[in-house]
């Protein structure tokens, strides 16, 4: 069981604990909450998604842009999008660990 | 954690500009006059590169840019064609006409210089992808 507080430790800013209290108050202040810090890293590769398809446009109807940049947005946006991915998979497999805890 | 693919792409750029200026070095081989019709020859262009500070990886690694394209001033070669509308027509190299100094042996040997440093920085990208790649496998 303790292995499944280990997930959450990269994630979670260390000043939020593990199990939240009674309370259940949402983390207004501040605004460097998990939900935030998600929406903000969605934003960010799909920024980059936005780019790349701009430079692409362009290539293809003979704007002045560069192969080599036009591919190199692709890649990285391609490479933020895996990461982003993978940093969601993680998440859902901890949530269906927590999710299949019998009580 | 994408600077070094700014940094790889920056080369790839500025060896493409180095391929362009040779192909116009080889385009102009024998070209003798300017644009205002005025007997004079091309004279080769070569690119200065200079490391570009704007584009910067973790520790200050700096990408490259291209500072100019120079246009050199080597001397001309001169051959004798008395009839060409380009010939000089008095002093002591009257009916000799001004060619460019385009030496090809140097500019394929550059142009085959660029096509490898271009490979390497192609090369440098694939290293860069697969780290990347690897590094998502910790967390998978």
């Amino acid at each position: 069981m303790t292995r499944i507080t280990n997930f959450s430790l990269p994630i979670t800013p260390a000043t939020a604990p593990a199990i939240a209290p009674p309370a259940m108050k949402p983390q207004e202040s501040g605004g460097s909450s998990f939900k935030s810090m998600l929406v903000d890293s969605i934003q960010q590769v799909n920024s980059m998604q936005v780019d790349a398809n701009k430079a692409v446009e362009s290539l293809f109807t003979g704007g002045s842009a560069n192969p080599a940049e036009v591919l190199t947005a692709v890649q990285k946006a391609d490479l933020a999008f895996r990461t982003m991915m993978q940093v969601r998979n993680k998440l859902v497999q901890a949530y269906q660990e927590v999710k299949d805890i019998r009580i | 954690m994408f600077s070094t693919l700014d940094i790889s792409t920056s080369a790839l750029v500025a060896q493409r500009t180095r391929v362009t200026a040779i192909a116009s070095n080889i385009a102009n081989v024998s070209t003798t006059h300017n644009e205002a019709g005025e007997a004079e020859p091309f004279q080769p262009r070569f690119v200065v590169f200079e490391a570009d500070n704007s584009i910067q990886g973790p520790g200050g690694a700096p990408g490259v840019k291209v500072a100019s394209v120079e246009i050199s001033n080597v001397e001309p070669n001169w051959k004798f064609q008395p009839g060409h509308p380009d010939a000089i027509k008095q002093g002591p190299r009257a009916g000799y006409v001004a060619y460019p100094n385009v030496d090809m042996t140097t500019e394929f040997v550059d142009a085959l210089e660029a096509t490898r440093a271009y490979e390497a920085n192609v090369g440098v990208i694939e290293v860069t992808k697969n780290l990347t790649q690897q590094s998502l496998k910790i967390i998978a």
